[in-house]
């Protein structure tokens, strides 16, 4: 029996939905195979989050509570992650695919002589490691993948697995750690704009996504007010966060983040294969452009035909029917 | 300052491909700058242009290769190593950090920069795992670059904010396309790029350890993604169709 390892990511506050769906995997991989699952929290805070994390299956929690991971940096994240490594061995370790997971795997998968995958949309363990499903070529294909050795590090896509429940008593370990800021060679300055309140996209139910064709004033405005009338997150094609129209840290697609929400409008966007790669796997596509022949309309689900001046209006105020 | 680009020849994810039995089929004549390296080429230009130094572009990839260096030398780097590979292996990230660790391991030099990610593989790892190689500060996935008290001032894009990192040299960045515009080479900049010094380097000379090569990880296929099928288009008076949409958002999708 070997142990399965989650990282959970917390945000804000709050442990990230694609830290749970990795959980949840872990679990019903774990019990195919006959392995355990261990989950790792590693925030100030870390203790607060056990309650939740339990939810999802682990038999152990690893906590590492320190201040100096208040704001992420890779320097003393990756001296925790190799420590968490050495105390609990596991054959399999996986992260959430966020922009965090993505400033330490290389380097953690380097220190640990590790095979790694990064960005998958899905695994299953074999004998001697895993397999899984990367979208390569910006997404328009798929490739299948195998990893072997006896450390395998792996990062997933958010939304690639549903959230499952199962309660245990999970033994809570709290793992000491230090670690002298003058350690750190890359010294954070400033953090500019961070989300606050704002809905984290990569779990977001509903997002509205503005392309060039809404760049103006008045596009901005009817943006707000279909986000606000759905309780929307709102994202931005790069043509958008380029121009500074929207924060860069709202870009969906390759370079950009990626999504899967029930519902994503995209308006005035003319559907990229770069911005559709970061948002092909949407339940439900609206596209709204007035030029019949934009590529997004090869995978909307409901294409509307027009200028969004004139459609958005009549749009919001039927959806604001709808929903009183 | 002395900048290293690492710079990666790939296919472009706009050609058409063909899957036949598992495999990709590409048109090899449409092979390009990774756009993620292009942007770290055109940033180290800036930053040596405004502060002096140079900017060298490294290379590991069969001789196909040589067009994707001349493009970075025309662009205005300096001058280039290429680290010539035959083109067959099968190498993962981790081993093309390995080589280039391997390459580095004697250079001098303030800053290494890499693209964030592979534009075919978006995989992402080559930068983080060379800086720990080297054992470098590093940030990954910069979209600004400055020099400051000859520290180099990263902002990079996190999950919600941007970080604004000071890193000492010698270190290592990994940037983002999300940064500048990169040129379009000059005539005269592809001219000059003849006559820049292109060192070849063997890949058995740099006597990378045998074992380190070997990939851990392999693709063992492709396949096309389930097709998504476009689904109504409306088209007509504005206020129709829209009030028609938002219904069936309603009714039909369930989504609202
Ligand atoms: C390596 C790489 C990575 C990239 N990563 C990303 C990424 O992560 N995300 C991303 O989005 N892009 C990315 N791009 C850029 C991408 O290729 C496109 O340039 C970008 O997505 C275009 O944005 P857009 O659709 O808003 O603008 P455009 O392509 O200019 O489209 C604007 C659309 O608006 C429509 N329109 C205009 N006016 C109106 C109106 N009044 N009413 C209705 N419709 C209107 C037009 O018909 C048009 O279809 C990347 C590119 C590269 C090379
Ligand atoms: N063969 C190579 N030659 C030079 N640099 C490379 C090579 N492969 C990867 N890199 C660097 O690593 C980045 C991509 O890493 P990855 O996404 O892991 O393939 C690229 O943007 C380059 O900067």
């Amino acid at each position: 029996m070997s142990t399965l390892l989650a990282h959970i990511a917390i945000s804000d506050g709050k442990v990230k939905r694609s830290s749970l769906e990795v959980l949840s995997h872990l679990r019903q991989q774990a019990d195919e195979h006959g392995h355990s699952v261990a989950a790792v929290i590693i925030d100030p805070d870390a203790d607060s989050y056990t309650g939740e994390v339990q939810k999802y299956g682990p038999s152990t929690i690893y906590t590492i509570s320190d201040s100096i991971f208040e704001n992420h940096r890779n320097t003393p994240l990756l001296r925790a992650l190799n420590k968490v490594i050495d105390e609990v061995d596991p054959y399999l370790f996986a992260f959430a695919s966020t922009e965090g997971t993505k400033d330490i795997l290389g380097a953690l998968a380097a220190n640990q002589q590790a095979a790694v995958l990064s960005d998958v949309s899905a695994f299953e363990l074999t004998g001697n490691g895993i397999t899984a499903t990367r979208p390569v070529m910006a997404a328009k294909i798929l490739s299948e993948n195998e990893a072997e050795g006896d450390r395998i590090l792996v990062s997933v896509r958010s939304g690639s697995y549903e959230l499952q429940e199962q309660d245990t008593d999970a033994e809570v370990i709290a793992l000491d750690f230090s670690m002298e800021e003058s350690d750190i060679k890359a010294k954070l300055k400033e953090i500019i704009g961070t989300s606050g309140d704002k809905i984290d996209l990569s779990e977001a139910e509903t997002i509205v996504a503005a392309g060039r064709g809404a760049k103006d004033e008045e596009g901005q405005e009817l943006i707000q007010e279909l986000a606000s009338t759905l309780n929307a997150g709102i994202g931005a094609s790069r043509a958008l966060t380029e121009a500074g129209v929207i924060d860069p840290s709202l870009q969906i697609g390759q370079t950009g983040k990626v999504v899967s929400p029930q519902l994503y409008i995209a308006v005035g966007i003319s559907g990229a294969i770069q911005h559709v790669a970061g948002m092909a796997n949407s339940k439900v596509i609206v596209a709204i452009n007035k030029d019949p022949d934009a590529p997004i309309f090869d995978i909307a689900d409901y294409g509307i035909v027009g200028d969004l001046y004139k459609v958005l209006p009549p749009f919001i105020e039927e959806l604001r029917k709808i929903k009183s | 300052m002395k900048f290293y680009v690492c710079i990666k020849q790939v296919p472009d994810v706009n050609a058409p491909i063909q899957i036949k039995n598992g495999e990709l089929i590409q048109d090899t004549d449409r092979m390009i700058l990774n756009a993620y390296d292009a942007s770290a080429v055109e940033e180290a230009l800036v930053l040596t242009e405004e502060h002096g130094g140079e900017v060298e572009v490294v290379l590991v990839g069969p001789d196909k290769a040589t067009e994707t260096i001349r493009k970075a030398l025309a662009m205005g780097a300096d001058k280039a190593t290429h680290i010539r590979t035959s083109g067959d292996e099968a190498y993962d990230s981790a081993s093309y950090a390995h080589i280039l660790a391997t390459f580095f391991q004697d250079k001098e030099y303030d800053i290494i920069s890499c693209g964030k990610q592979s534009q075919d593989t978006d995989a992402g790892l080559t930068g983080g795992m060379l800086a720990e190689h080297l054992d470098l500060p590093y940030a990954t996935n910069a979209v600004g670059l400055s020099i400051e008290d000859s520290k180099l001032i990263v902002k990079r894009q996190g999950d919600t904010g941007q970080e604004m990192i000071a890193l000492p040299t010698p270190s290592l960045v990994t940037c983002s396309n999300d940064m500048n515009e990169p040129r379009i080479p000059s005539l005269k900049g592809i001219m000059q790029s003849k006559r820049k010094p292109v060192e070849s380097v063997e890949i058995a000379d740099l006597d990378v350890e045998e074992n380190k090569l070997k990939s851990k990880t392999k693709v063992t296929g492709y396949r096309e993604k389930p097709e998504r099928e476009a689904g109504q288009k409306f088209e007509g008076e504005p206020e129709e169709i829209a009030q028609k949409v938002a219904q069936l958002l309603d009714e039909e999708a369930n989504v609202v």
